[in-house]
C-alpha cells in the first residue's frame, strides 16, 4: 500500500466500537477490504488505523429460520450468498444480484454489508435487499437498533450511520421467502463492470417490489406494486422515483430508457 | 507486526508493516515474484493467489489479514521443475504471450478446476472473467483448459486458404 | 529469402512449436523489470499536473526535501534536456509550462514508495491556469492558443517532417495522385462523411517501469520495460550529450507493449534522480492511473472523406483530410500521421486521390505508437465509408469492395505498383465473407432472431498496413556456437509477448538444419551485448530480423565450413552437414563434428585452428525512399500485409445492446512461420480491436482533465466479451524478400475490427455509426436519430463517476 496506517483486529463488536470511539474518524472498519483498500490507495480515505472486524466470531453468521428470516453477518462474502442453498431456494434474487457483482476474486472477499455500507448508487446488493424489505442492524455505543434498508441510504456514498457506528447484520424477513425475482444490469462490457443502470424486481403473492440502482444519488426502492397493476402505470412510477444524471458512463436519457425497458422486460419475465 | 503464513507448503514468518498488502508481502518479504501487480485496485486479477482455498486479488488483502493463512501461488503450481498438466496445456496451446497475466490466470483456473473438474466453455470464461489478458484474446487459454481437463486435445487451427 | 522453398522441404517453418520461454512464464520464473530489486535501490514517485494547460509560477520542494528518507527531489528548472523521436519537443519534467493533465512537474526518490508518495504530496506547485486547446479542429484555427510557442526553434527529422512554427501543426503530409476536382465533376455520385476516434490506452498489464543507475564517470545503466533498447540508448545519449558507449540499456521480459513502450519513457527521469541521489539505483513504476496520462496514449483522429463513384460502382476520386490529435508532444504521433497519409485510402485502387493529413498539438496527454500505428483509426473511417458509399449507390458492400480492391497492376496512392507477389487482399475478403455466410441468414440464425427478438447482421471490412519506419531501417543478429554445438542467437529486437524469438529460432534451425532444441535466443536484451536493431515496432521484426537470422546462420555455416575444409582437406562445395557434423558428400564417413570446431579445433598434437564460431547477419530495408513532400509519391513500404475481418453481430433493435456471434479474420502473411503464434496474434489483436470498438476511449472534461484513467471507467475486454465463434485464416502469397516468404502480422489483426463491427451493426439494425467507440448507448442513439454523444470532451456535470482521485476529492 502506498500510504501508512495501523491495524487492529477486533474480537468483539464492543471492542471495535470502543476503538472507533477512541480514534474517531481516523479509524475505519475493515471487512472484505475491496472498497476500503481501494479508497485508501486513491487517497479518498486516510485512516490512521483500520479495525479488522473479521476476528469477531458472530460476523460469519449466515442463517435462516422461519421466525427470524435470513440473517447475514457483516463478514458474509458475496460468494457465500451465491453458494448458499437456502438463499438459492428461498431468496433467489439475492444470489442473482450477487452474481452480477464484480469478479469471482472480488466476490470471495467483498461482503454484503460492505456493499451496503459503502453506499454507492451502483451497489449491486442494494436493489435486492430493498426489494426484499431487508433490515439493517446498527451497533453503536448505545446498543443496537434495526432500521429498514429503505431508510439506510441518504446520498451518494452516504448513510444514516453516525460516527462510531457499525453495521453488524442484515435481516431479510421470513415473510419474503419464496419471492421470485430478476435483475437486469446495463454494463459497458459483458465482463465485470459497475452497473450503468440496474433494475431488480421481486414478486411474492400479489405484491411486486422494484428497486433501481445507478439512477439516482442512492439505490431507489419504488413504492410497492400489485401484480394486477397496469404495466404503463408501473413504468411511470419507476421513472418518477428515479433521477438519473449524465456522467462519463452514460447519459440521463439512456439511463431512463433502459430503466424503463428493464422494468417492462422483468415484468414480462417474472410477473406476467 | 508478525505474520506467519504457509505458502506453497512452506512456512514463512516475517515482520511486516501493517499496511503492506499480501501481494507485496509475497513478492518483497517472501521473495516469490511470480504473482504480479497490474492495477493495485482489484480490477485486473494479475495478483490472484489462492488464500485458504479461495482465489483473491492479493492487492486487496493486507498481509496481516493473512496471518496463519494457507496460500497458493503460481510457484506452487508445478512439481519442482515439472509443469503441471495445466501449465503443459498452456504451453502446447500457446496460451501465454507476454506472460504477465499468466500467474494470476493459472491460479484462477486452478480454483475453477477444483469447483468444476470438467468445466464448460462458459464456466471457463466466467472463471477467468476477473483476469485481464491484453495479449491472447483468451481463446487459446480456453482451449488449454479444455485439453488439461481431458475434454479436447484439439489445437485451435490456423486455417490455410489454398 | 527462400520464399519458394517447397513445404515438404521445411522442418520447422510452418509448424507451431511452443514458444521458447513458455516454461519461464508459466512457472512465474520469468523476471520482468517490475520484479527486479537491487541493493541500495530507491523508489521514485512523480508529482503530476492537475491542469491541462498552466504556467508554473513556483514549485516549493522544501517540505519534501526535509522529509526523512527522501534522497533526491528534482524539478524541471534544473533539467535542461529535451527529448523527441522525430521532433525534439519534450522536457523530462515540465519547465515553465504544463501542457497536459498528468504531466510530470517534479519527482522524488526515497527509501520507500510510501515516503516518496508522502514527499510528492508535500511538494507545492503554484500554477497560473490557462485555457487549454483540446480539440484538434480548434487547434488548427489561426487564433488558437499555441501549445508550443517555440516550435520554430525545435530540432526535427527533416527528410520526413514539416512542423509549422506559429501554429499547432506539428506535421502536415500531402498525397497528390491525379486530379480529384476534375474527377469529382465526372462522378455519378459524390458521398462525403466525417468520422471520429477518441484517444485510447494500450493497457499492457505491466505498467511502464524503469530502474536506472547513474554511476561514476557518467556510466549509466538502465533496466527498462522498453520495446526498443537501442532507441532508448540513442535518444538518451543524444539528450544528455554523453557518449553512446556510456549508456547501457537492459530489457528483461516485458509485460506487453503494443507500441506504448516503443520509444523512451521514464528512463531519463529515473536516471537524473539516480544522478542526484549519488548513483544509487532508482526505480519508478507508473501506477495504473499514471499509465493513462503520465505516459502516452493512441492519437485521436477526426477525418473527412469525400468519394466520387461511377454509376457502376467504381471509385473515381477520393479526398481525405485527417486531423490527428497528437496531444501535447509529437513523440510517434507525427509518424503515425505520416504513415496514415500514404496508406490512407486503405487497400483500394483510387485513380485520383488527395490526402491532407495534419498532426496537431493539443493540451491532452501525448500520443504514440499503438498496434496498427494509425491504421485502426483511419480504417474506421475508410471501411465505414466504403459501406456507406455502397449503400448510398444501392450496391452490395462486398461487391463494391471486390470491384475496387487492389490487384496486380493497380497503383497505390503513392504510385507503387501492386505485383502478384504483393499479397492478395481480394482473397482475404472472399475468405472471411464465405466463413460468415455473407449475404444471407441460415435457418438457425433466422430461428435465433425469432427467439431473441434481436436482428442479425453480417459484414466485412478490409485492411492493409506496411511497416512505418525510416526507409533505411536496419537490424542485425549474431549467432554464436556453444561448445556442445548448440547455437545462441543475440538480437536486440525484443520479445514482449508477440513471439518473434521463437520464429527466429525456427528460421535459424531451418537454415542450419539443426533441431529446434539446439537453437536458443537470448532473452533479456542488453545493448552492451546485443547487436543493433532500430526498434521493435511496425510489424517489421520478423522480416528484418528474420532475414538477418538467416544471414547469420549462413555466416556461421560458412565459418564452420572454412574450418572443416582445412581439417577434412576438401572444398566447401564438396561438403554438406547434418545436425551433428560436417562431412564430405562423396565420403560421408569423413566428417568433423560441430562440437569439435565450435570454439576452435585442436589437432591431436594440440595445434589449434579456427577459433570460436560466430555468424553475423545484417539486414537493411532496401529500395525504399522518403516520399515526396509535395506529392506524397514514392516507395515507403517494405511490404504490405493485407487482411480482412468478417463479423456476425446480433443487436437489440430497441436498446442498442449487441453480442458478437462470430468473427472470421484472414491475413496474407506470405508464410506463417509459426502457426500457433500467428493464430495468437490474429485472435489477440482481434479482441484488442473489439475493446477499442466496444467502449475504450479517453473522456475529458471541459478543462481537459482526464475523467477515466483507470479500469473502473476504462474497461478492457474480458473472456466474457469474446465472440461466440472465432476463426483465423491465412493466405500465403510469398513475399519474395521475406524470410521463407513471410511478412509481419503483429498489428494487422487489430485493424478494421471496429469497422467490421460498425458495418455489421448497420446490416443488423440500419444504424449509420461514424463515431468510435460503439457503446450500446451510441447504437441506441443512432437507432433513435438522437445526436451522438461527444466522445471527446464531456459537458456532463461532476458526478461520482470520475476515476481520478483528485477530481473526486473536490466534489
Amino acid at each position: 500500500m502506498n500510504r501508512a496506517f495501523d491495524y487492529r483486529a477486533a474480537t468483539s463488536f464492543s471492542e471495535a466500537l470502543g476503538w472507533l470511539a477512541e480514534m474517531g474518524s481516523n479509524a475505519r472498519p475493515l471487512a472484505g477490504g475491496t472498497d476500503l483498500l481501494v479508497n485508501v490507495r486513491a487517497g479518498l480515505m486516510t485512516p490512521t488505523c483500520v479495525i479488522d472486524l473479521k476476528p469477531i466470531p458472530e460476523i460469519t453468521t449466515l442463517s435462516f429460520d422461519e421466525g427470524e428470516g435470513l440473517l447475514i453477518g457483516a463478514g458474509v462474502t458475496i460468494n457465500e450468498i451465491i453458494e448458499s442453498e437456502v438463499i438459492q431456494q428461498q431468496y433467489p434474487l439475492l444470489a442473482i444480484c450477487a452474481h452480477q457483482l464484480a469478479s469471482h476474486q472480488v466476490r470471495n472477499r467483498a461482503t454484503v454489508v460492505g456493499n451496503i455500507v459503502n453506499a454507492s448508487p451502483c451497489a449491486d446488493m442494494a436493489p435486492p435487499l430493498l426489494c426484499l424489505q431487508a433490515e439493517i442492524e446498527i451497533q453503536g455505543n448505545d446498543g443496537a437498533r434495526w432500521v429498514p434498508c429503505a431508510t439506510f441510504f441518504t446520498g451518494a456514498k452516504q448513510t444514516i450511520l453516525k460516527p462510531g457506528e457499525l453495521v453488524s447484520r442484515i435481516r431479510v424477513p421470513a415473510a419474503m421467502q419464496g419471492a421470485k425475482g430478476g435483475y437486469k444490469k446495463l454494463k459497458r462490457i459483458q465482463g465485470h463492470d459497475l452497473g450503468i443502470v440496474g433494475v431488480a424486481l421481486a414478486a411474492l403473492d400479489s405484491a411486486v417490489h422494484i428497486a433501481v440502482s445507478s439512477a439516482a444519488a442512492t439505490p431507489v426502492l419504488v413504492k410497492p406494486f400489485s401484480r394486477t397493476d397496469d404495466l404503463g402505470t408501473v413504468v411511470a412510477a419507476v421513472c418518477e422515483a428515479i433521477s438519473p444524471i449524465d456522467d462519463v458512463r452514460c447519459t440521463k436519457d439512456y439511463r431512463l430508457f433502459m430503466a424503463e425497458t428493464y422494468v417492462k422486460r422483468l415484468w414480462q419475465e417474472v410477473v406476467a | 507486526m508478525k505474520v506467519k503464513t504457509t505458502v506453497n507448503g512452506q512456512v514463512y514468518e516475517r515482520e511486516t508493516v501493517p499496511y503492506k498488502t499480501l501481494l507485496h508481502f509475497i513478492r518483497e518479504e517472501i521473495g516469490l515474484t511470480g504473482t504480479k501487480e497490474g492495477c493495485a485496485a482489484g480490477e485486473c486479477g494479475a495478483c490472484t493467489v489462492i488464500l485458504n482455498g479461495k482465489p483473491v486479488n492479493s492487492c486487496l488483502v493486507l498481509a496481516v489479514e493473512a496471518n496463519d493463512a494457507v496460500i497458493e501461488t503460481v510457484e506452487g503450481e508445478g512439481a519442482g521443475n515439472e509443469l503441471s498438466d495445466l501449465q503443459a496445456a498452456f504451453e502446447r496451446h500457446h496460451a501465454t504471450q507476454c506472460g504477465f497475466c499468466t500467474p494470476g490466470m493459472l491460479m484462477s483456473i486452478r480454483d475453477l478446476l477444483r469447483r468444476h473438474p470438467k468445466p464448460t466453455v462458459e464456466q471457463i470464461k466466467a472463471g477467468i472473467e476477473g483476469n485481464f489478458c491484453r495479449c491472447t484474446g483468451y481463446v487459446q487459454v480456453i482451449e488449454a483448459v479444455l485439453d488439461a481437463t481431458g475434454q479436447s486435445a484439439k489445437k485451435g487451427e490456423l486455417k490455410h486458404v489454398s | 529469402m527462400y520464399h519458394d522453398a517447397s513445404p515438404e522441404s521445411l522442418r520447422y517453418v510452418g509448424q507451431g512449436p511452443a514458444r521458447l520461454e513458455s516454461k519461464q512464464k508459466l512457472t512465474g520464473q520469468a523476471t520482468y523489470v517490475a520484479d527486479m530489486a537491487m541493493s541500495g535501490m530507491l523508489h521514485a514517485r512523480v508529482k503530476t499536473s492537475p491542469h491541462a494547460r498552466a504556467r508554473i509560477i513556483k514549485i516549493d520542494t522544501s517540505k519534501a526535501e526535509a522529509l526523512p528518507g527522501v534522497r533526491a527531489v528534482v524539478t524541471g528548472e534544473e533539467l535542461d534536456y529535451r527529448l523527441g523521436l522525430y521532433v525534439v519537443d519534450k522536457y523530462i519534467l515540465a519547465k515553465g509550462e504544463v501542457r497536459h493533465y498528468g504531466e510530470a512537474v517534479a519527482a522524488v526518490a526515497a527509501d520507500s514508495v510510501v515516503i516518496a508518495e508522502k514527499a510528492v504530496q508535500l511538494i507545492e506547485v503554484e500554477y497560473e491556469v490557462l485555457t487549454p486547446v483540446l480539440q484538434p479542429l480548434d487547434a488548427i484555427k489561426e487564433d488558437a492558443p499555441l501549445v508550443h510557442a517555440d516550435l520554430g526553434s525545435y530540432d526535427y527529422f527533416k527528410p520526413a517532417f514539416t512542423p509549422q512554427p506559429g501554429t499547432n501543426i506539428v506535421n502536415h503530409n500531402k498525397i497528390r495522385k491525379g486530379d480529384v476536382e476534375k474527377a469529382f465533376t465526372e462522378a455519378d455520385y459524390v458521398i462525403e462523411r466525417f468520422y471520429t476516434n477518441p484517444s485510447v490506452q494500450h493497457v499492457p498489464i505491466e505498467t511502464h517501469v524503469s530502474i536506472a543507475k547513474w554511476g561514476t564517470d557518467d556510466q549509466i545503466t538502465i533496466w527498462s520495460a522498453a520495446q526498443s533498447p537501442h532507441t532508448v540508448k540513442n535518444l538518451f545519449a543524444v539528450a544528455f550529450k554523453i557518449p553512446h558507449r556510456n549508456v547501457r540499456v537492459q530489457v528483461p521480459y516485458i509485460g506487453g507493449g503494443f507500441g506504448g513502450k516503443a520509444g523512451i519513457g521514464l528512463e531519463p527521469l529515473v536516471a537524473v534522480l539516480s544522478r542526484k541521489a549519488g548513483g544509487r539505483p532508482v526505480r519508478l513504476q507508473a501506477t495504473r492511473e499514471e499509465e493513462f496520462s503520465l505516459l502516452p496514449c493512441r492519437s485521436g483522429l477526426q477525418q473527412r472523406i469525400k468519394t466520387g463513384v461511377s454509376a457502376d460502382g467504381r471509385i473515381l476520386a477520393q479526398q481525405m483530410t485527417q486531423y490527428w490529435d497528437a496531444g501535447a508532444y509529437a513523440d510517434y504521433a507525427v509518424n503515425v500521421q505520416r504513415a496514415a497519409s500514404y496508406s490512407g485510402s486503405g487497400p483500394y485502387e483510387i485513380p485520383n486521390c488527395w490526402v491532407d493529413s495534419y498532426a496537431l498539438y493539443t493540451n491532452k496527454p501525448y500520443s504514440t505508437a499503438y498496434r496498427g500505428f494509425g491504421h485502426v483509426e483511419f480504417h474506421w473511417g475508410i471501411e465505414r465509408h466504403m459501406e456507406l458509399v455502397a449503400s448510398a449507390i444501392d450496391m452490395d458492400p462486398l461487391e463494391f469492395r471486390l470491384k475496387n480492391l487492389l490487384r496486380p497492376g493497380s497503383r497505390t496512392i503513392t504510385g507503387e505498383e501492386i505485383t502478384p507477389h504483393t499479397g492478395n487482399v481480394i482473397k482475404c475478403v472472399e475468405t472471411v465473407a464465405e466463413s460468415i455466410g455473407y449475404g444471407k441468414l441460415t435457418d438457425e440464425e433466422k430461428e435465433r432472431e425469432q427467439r431473441t427478438g434481436r436482428k442479425i447482421g453480417k459484414a466485412v471490412a478490409a485492411l492493409q498496413k506496411a511497416p512505418a519506419m525510416p526507409p533505411f531501417t536496419a537490424a542485425s543478429v549474431v549467432a554464436k556456437m556453444n561448445q556442445d554445438g548448440t547455437v545462441t542467437l543475440n538480437v536486440s529486437l525484443t520479445d514482449m509477448g508477440q513471439g518473434t524469438y521463437t520464429s527466429l529460432a525456427q528460421l535459424a534451425a531451418e537454415r542450419l538444419k539443426f533441431p529446434l532444441e539446439k537453437v536458443h535466443v537470448a532473452f533479456e536484451t542488453d545493448t552492451d551485448r546485443d547487436p543493433y536493431d532500430w526498434q521493435t515496432v511496425a510489424s517489421k521484426g520478423l522480416m528484418l530480423s528474420g532475414n538477418a537470422t538467416i544471414l547469420a546462420a549462413e555466416d556461421l555455416l560458412k565459418n564452420a565450413y572454412e574450418v572443416a575444409s582445412q581439417i577434412l582437406r576438401a572444398t566447401a562445395h564438396d561438403m554438406d552437414h547434418d545436425d551433428e557434423k560436417i562431412f564430405i558428400k562423396h565420403h560421408p564417413g569423413r566428417s568433423i563434428s560441430f562440437k569439435e570446431i565450435a570454439v576452435g579445433y585442436a589437432y591431436p598434437d594440440g595445434n589449434g585452428i579456427g577459433g570460436p564460431l560466430i555468424g553475423v547477419g545484417r539486414y537493411i530495408a532496401q529500395g525504399l525512399g522518403h516520399i515526396d513532400k509535395e506529392t506524397g509519391q514514392g516507395l515507403p513500404a517494405l511490404d504490405w500485409t493485407y487482411g480482412a475481418h468478417g463479423m456476425v453481430v446480433e443487436a437489440d433493435p430497441e436498446t442498442g445492446e449487441y453480442t458478437i456471434l462470430k468473427i472470421a479474420s484472414a491475413f496474407d502473411v506470405g508464410k506463417a512461420i509459426n502457426t500457433g503464434l500467428v493464430r495468437g496474434q490474429a485472435i489477440g489483436g482481434m479482441l484488442q480491436g473489439l475493446g477499442t470498438a466496444f467502449c475504450e476511449g479517453y473522456i475529458f472534461d471541459e478543462q481537459g482533465r482526464l475523467l477515466n484513467p483507470s479500469f473502473t471507467d476504462n474497461k478492457i475486454p474480458t473472456a466474457m466479451d469474446l465472440p461466440l465463434e472465432v476463426d483465423a485464416y491465412v493466405v500465403e502469397t510469398a513475399q519474395i524478400d521475406g524470410p521463407y516468404g513471410a511478412r509481419g502480422v503483429g498489428e494487422h489483426s487489430m485493424i478494421s475490427v471496429c469497422s467490421a463491427l460498425g458495418n455489421a451493426l448497420q446490416q443488423a439494425v440500419g444504424v449509420e455509426l461514424t463515431h468510435m467507440p460503439m457503446r450500446f448507448e451510441d447504437v441506441w442513439r443512432a437507432l433513435n436519430n438522437k445526436t451522438p454523444i461527444d466522445n471527446w470532451i464531456t459537458k456532463s456535470p461532476v458526478g461520482s463517476c470520475r476515476s481520478a482521485p483528485e477530481l473526486r476529492r473536490h466534489e
